[in-house]
């Protein structure tokens, strides 16, 4: 048995977080350019990703090691569920509540965060620690 | 105008369908290994994690379409 097999998993989430959210600022920025409202819009649409994606991270690893990995499956599962839902409930709330909204600015803010939450994810993996 | 609402329940449930057959499979093959070998669980919980963020963007970005679809051009 290897010294990283041993070693409790440490999640970077902090790290994660701070980059998703530079990087949003960046793009709201850019989007402020051409109007405040597309600012504004591309802010909503990278919090809409960022906040499920957080919860679905720190319920991920509520459980860790062997003897609980069932629990650790079945959490996975429940955490990617009410992501699902809870981004469908806050575009439903952004779409019905928030008027006017700059849609493009919205959905591409949201797509490229999803892109980099992924490439986050792959990039900066999480590392076993002592 | 019901064809909006069709495009955006395909969207959901393909997106869904094909996000839940492939976290089925992951968290199936995350037992399965990490019976096989117990010693291995935390390197393959992290790789799972990894996956399962690699699984859900594209049903992600469907649920958002979707969600334009029903609430903006429909609405």
């Amino acid at each position: 048995m290897n010294r990283s097999s041993r070693a409790i998993t440490y999640v970077p989430l902090g790290k994660w977080l701070i980059i998703e959210m530079a990087v949003l600022l960046i793009l709201s920025l850019l989007w402020l350019l051409e109007s405040c409202l597309a600012g504004y819009s591309a802010l909503i649409g990278g919090l809409i990703f960022v906040i499920p994606n957080a919860y679905f991270a720190h319920r991920a690893y509520r459980y860790q090691g062997a003897r609980q990995m069932h629990l650790a499956v079945s959490n996975i599962f429940r955490a990617e569920s009410i992501k699902l839902a809870l981004t469908a409930v806050f575009f439903a709330a952004v779409f019905t509540l928030m008027e006017p909204v700059h849609v493009p600015a919205l959905l591409f803010t949201f797509a490229v965060m999803v892109v980099l939450g992924t490439a986050l994810r792959w990039l900066i993996r999480p590392r076993p620690q002592r | 105008m019901e064809m909006v609402f069709i495009a955006a329940a395909l969207i959901i449930g393909l997106g869904a369908l094909g996000a839940g057959i492939g976290f089925g499979l992951l968290g199936g093959k995350l037992l399965e290994s990490t019976a096989r070998q117990p010693e291995m669980a935390n390197q393959l919980q992290t790789k799972a994690f990894i996956m399962a963020g690699l699984l859900d963007a594209v049903p992600m970005i469907g649920v958002g379409i979707a969600m334009y679809l029903i609430f903006v051009v429909a609405g």
